[in-house]
C-alpha cells in the first residue's frame, strides 16, 4: 500500500517535472547555467579525466544525431546547388538579365557567341542563353514539384488502403500498379500527352498519375510490416477509426523511405521532362532546357554554346537533387550507406 | 533441374497477365485519342454517310468488348492493320519489323557494355575503398546518373566527330546507321551487324560498327553508373562477411577471393539493377535515336503519336511491352540461377 502510494507520487512528480521541462525551454537553459556555472567560471575545476569522459560521451552522442550523419561534403555541395537552383526558380525575374518577354519574343541575331551584352551568347531567335537558363529552373520545378506532390498523395492513399484492408482491394490495386510499373513510363506519358494535349498541366497530371504506382509499392511494403505492430492494436483498442489508424498512426511511421525517393524523383522528373521537350513534345514557346537543346541541335556545330549551357544546367540540377537524396538516405537509413 | 524448369514455367505464366494488362491499358488509352481512324481512310471530302460506312467496315461501331476481342485476335494473328499517316496504306508489320531490330541492336549492345564495364568499375572501386581510384569511379558514377543522355550524345558528336573533322583527324560518323552513299544491304534478320556478318561483307560490318560507337557509348553511360554504384555497394557488404575472411585465411589469392568467392554473391543485386534498368535503356534509346538520327522504333513511335497513327502506335507499344516483360523474365531466371537460395 505504502509502496504503491510512493510509486504513484514519484511518477507524478516525474511527469510534472518532464512536462515543466518541455514547457519552458528557457528555464532549462537557465538551470543548466546555474548548475554548470562553476565549470564555466573557475578554470580547471573539472578534472581532466572527467573532461575526457565527457568528450567521449559527447562524441558518441553526436554520431547518432541526424544532422551529423546528414552533413558530408557531397551533401553540402548538393544542398548549395539545390539552393541556387531554387533561388533561380523563385527570383527568376530579378536574376535574369532579360525579361520574360525578350526571352520568348523572336528577334534578330540568333546563334551569336558570348559577348558583354549576352554573357553566354544567344540561342535561336536571339534569345539570351543565360536568361533562359535561369527561367528554365522555374519551368522544371513547376512541373516536377506539383507532379510529385500528386504522386506522393495518391501513392500513399493507394498503398495504405491496399495494404491495410488486404484481400481483393489489395490484389486489384497492386495488379494495376504492376501493370503501370511493367512499362517504360515514357511511352505511357507520350500516350497521355497524345490524348490530352501538350500543355504543362497535362504533363504534371501524367507524371503525377504514373508516379503514384512507385510510391504505392514503397508504402505498401512498409505498411504490411507496420500494421501488425502493437501501436496499431493500441490505437484500435482505444477506439480509433480505420481512417484515423491509417493516416494518423501508420502514415507518419512509414513516410521515411518516401522522403528519400521524393528527392531522387525531383531530379528524375526534371531529366525526363527535359527529354520529352527535347523530343519536341513540349508546348511551343516554353522556356525549358530540353527545348533549348532541341532547337540547338540543328546548329550546334557553329554555336556550341547554345548546346553546352542548357545541358550543363540540367546536369547540375539533377546532380544537386541526387546528392541531397544520397545524403538523406545515408542519414535516415545508415544500412544503405555504401550505395 | 526439374524444379528450375518448373520455376521458369511458373514465371512465364505469371508474366502473361501483366502483358494482357498492358494490352488492355493501351487499348483503353487509344480509345481516348482525339482522332477518328476512319477519317484517314476516306478521301479529302466525305459525307457523314461515308464516315459511318467506313466505321462499320473497320468495326468501330461495335461494342467495346467486341472491339477489344478483335484487337487481341488481330494482334496475335499478325494482322496489325495498315498505317494511316506515316506510310499511307502500308502494312504495319513490315514497317515495324524494319525498325524494331535497330533499336534492339543499340539497346542490347549498350546493356552488355554497361554491364561488363560497370561490374569491373564497381569491383575496382570496392577494392580500393576511399582511395583515389574509388573517388574517381564514384564521381564518374554520380555524373552518369545525372547527365541527360541526349546532351551527352550531342557532346560526343561535337567532340569526337565535328572537332576531329575540323582538325583534319580521322573522325567518327556523327549520325545515321550507315554511310549514306553505300548501296543498301538486303536485310536477312534485320539486325544489321548480324546481316553483314552472315553475308560476309566486312566493309559493311565495320561501317555499321563505326556508326554505332557514339550512340552506344552515350546510351551505356547512364546504365553504367547505376550498375557501378550497385556493384560497389554489394561488394563492400560481401567483402566484410565471414566466408571471405575464411577464404583469405586458408590462403586464397586476393584475385581469387574477389572474383570467385565475393563477386558471385555480390552480383545478385546487380542483376536486379540491370533488369530494372531496361526501362530507362529503352527510354534512353528513344532519345539517342533522335540525337543521332537513327531511324528506329523510337522515331517511329514519336511520329505515330504526333500524327495519331493509331495502328503503328499500337504495334510499337505492344513490342516495347513484349521486350520489357521478356527482359524482366530473363533477369528473374538469371537471378534464380545465380542465387541457389531462391525458392523455386
Amino acid at each position: 500500500m505504502v509502496e504503491q502510494k510512493l510509486l504513484k507520487k514519484e511518477s507524478e512528480t516525474e511527469y510534472e517535472r518532464s512536462s515543466r521541462e518541455k514547457r519552458n525551454f528557457l528555464s532549462k537553459i537557465f538551470n543548466w547555467i546555474i548548475t554548470h556555472i562553476k565549470f564555466l567560471l573557475i578554470p580547471g575545476y573539472i578534472s581532466d579525466d572527467l573532461m575526457h569522459r565527457q568528450t567521449e560521451y559527447e562524441k558518441t552522442k553526436s554520431q547518432r544525431k541526424f544532422i551529423t550523419r546528414f552533413k558530408s561534403v557531397l551533401t553540402i555541395v548538393g544542398l548549395i546547388l539545390m539552393f541556387i537552383i531554387i533561388s533561380f526558380a523563385i527570383f527568376a525575374p530579378w536574376l535574369s538579365p532579360y525579361s520574360r518577354f525578350w526571352l520568348t519574343f523572336p528577334q534578330y541575331g540568333g546563334w551569336q557567341p558570348p559577348s558583354p551584352e549576352h554573357l553566354l551568347g544567344t540561342a535561336q531567335d536571339g534569345f539570351d542563353i543565360l536568361g533562359r537558363m535561369i527561367w528554365g529552373a522555374r519551368t522544371s520545378l513547376t512541373v516536377a514539384l506539383p507532379a510529385l506532390f500528386l504522386a506522393v498523395a495518391g501513392g500513399c492513399v493507394i498503398g495504405i488502403v491496399g495494404a491495410y484492408y488486404g484481400g481483393i482491394i489489395d490484389t486489384i490495386l497492386m495488379r494495376i500498379v504492376d501493370i503501370m510499373l511493367s512499362f517504360p513510363s515514357i511511352v505511357l506519358i507520350l500516350v497521355f500527352i497524345a490524348i490530352w494535349g501538350r500543355e504543362m498541366r497535362y504533363f504534371i497530371l501524367a507524371y503525377g498519375i504514373l508516379g503514384m504506382a512507385g510510391y504505392a509499392r514503397i508504402i505498401r511494403g512498409s505498411v504490411l510490416q507496420a500494421k501488425n505492430l502493437p501501436y496499431v492494436d493500441a490505437a484500435r483498442v482505444s477506439g480509433a477509426s480505420n481512417f484515423r489508424i491509417m493516416f494518423k498512426h501508420i502514415l507518419p511511421n512509414v513516410i521515411q523511405p518516401v522522403i528519400v525517393t521524393f528527392t531522387f524523383d525531383i531530379g528524375g522528373i526534371i531529366l525526363s521532362f527535359a527529354g520529352l521537350s527535347f523530343l519536341g513534345f513540349a508546348q511551343s514557346g516554353i522556356i525549358e532546357w530540353g527545348y533549348d537543346l532541341d532547337k540547338a541541335r540543328g546548329s550546334f556545330r557553329t554555336a556550341p554554346w547554345a548546346m553546352i549551357f542548357p545541358g550543363l544546367m540540367i546536369m547540375i540540377t539533377v546532380l544537386a537533387f541526387m546528392l541531397v537524396g544520397d545524403g538523406l538516405r545515408d542519414a535516415l537509413d545508415p544500412r544503405l550507406k555504401n550505395l | 533441374m526439374s524444379s528450375m524448369l518448373k520455376y521458369i514455367l511458373k514465371r512465364i505464366l505469371q508474366s502473361i497477365p501483366v502483358l494482357f494488362g498492358v494490352l488492355t491499358l493501351v487499348f483503353i488509352l487509344t480509345k481516348f485519342f482525339p482522332y477518328n481512324p476512319a477519317i484517314a481512310y476516306l478521301p479529302q471530302s466525305f459525307s457523314e454517310e461515308d464516315l459511318r460506312q467506313m466505321e462499320r467496315f473497320l468495326g468501330l461501331d461495335q461494342p467495346l468488348v467486341i472491339q477489344y476481342l478483335d484487337y487481341l485476335t488481330d494482334l496475335f494473328t499478325g494482322d496489325w492493320g495498315k498505317s494511316l499517316q506515316i506510310l499511307e496504306g502500308a502494312d504495319v508489320w513490315p514497317l515495324v519489323m524494319q525498325k524494331f531490330p535497330r533499336t534492339i541492336e543499340i539497346t542490347i549492345l549498350s546493356m552488355i557494355i554497361a554491364s561488363i564495364v560497370g561490374i569491373k568499375f564497381g569491383v575496382i572501386s570496392s577494392k580500393h575503398r576511399n582511395k583515389t581510384k574509388d573517388t574517381v569511379v564514384r564521381g564518374f558514377a554520380l555524373l552518369g546518373v545525372s547527365i541527360p543522355v541526349f546532351w551527352l550524345g550531342m557532346l560526343l558528336q561535337y567532340f569526337f566527330s565535328y572537332l576531329l573533322m575540323k582538325a583534319g583527324l580521322p573522325y567518327l560518323p556523327y549520325q545515321g546507321f550507315a554511310t549514306s552513299w553505300y548501296p543498301k544491304l538486303e536485310p536477312i534478320t534485320g539486325f544489321r551487324l548480324i546481316d553483314s556478318l552472315i553475308s560476309g561483307k566486312f566493309a559493311y560490318f565495320t561501317d555499321y560498327l563505326l556508326h554505332l560507337i557514339l550512340p552506344v557509348l552515350a546510351l551505356s553511360f547512364i546504365t553504367l553508373a547505376s550498375i557501378t554504384r550497385q556493384t560497389r555497394s554489394s561488394m563492400l557488404e560481401v567483402l566484410q562477411q565471414d566466408y571471405v575472411r575464411t577464404a583469405r585465411a586458408k590462403g586464397c589469392k586476393e584475385k581469387d577471393v574477389i572474383h570467385t568467392h565475393a563477386l558471385k554473391n555480390a552480383l545478385i543485386p546487380t542483376v536486379t539493377i540491370i533488369g530494372l534498368n531496361i526501362g530507362s535503356l529503352l527510354t534512353g534509346a528513344v532519345l539517342t535515336e533522335t540525337t543521332f538520327n537513327l531511324d528506329g522504333m523510337g522515331q517511329l513511335m514519336i511520329t505515330a503519336i504526333n500524327r495519331y497513327d493509331y495502328y503503328v502506335l499500337n504495334a510499337c507499344v505492344f513490342l516495347v511491352a513484349l521486350v520489357f516483360v521478356s527482359a524482366n523474365l530473363i533477369m528473374d531466371i538469371l537471378y534464380a540461377y545465380l542465387d541457389p537460395r531462391i525458392k523455386y
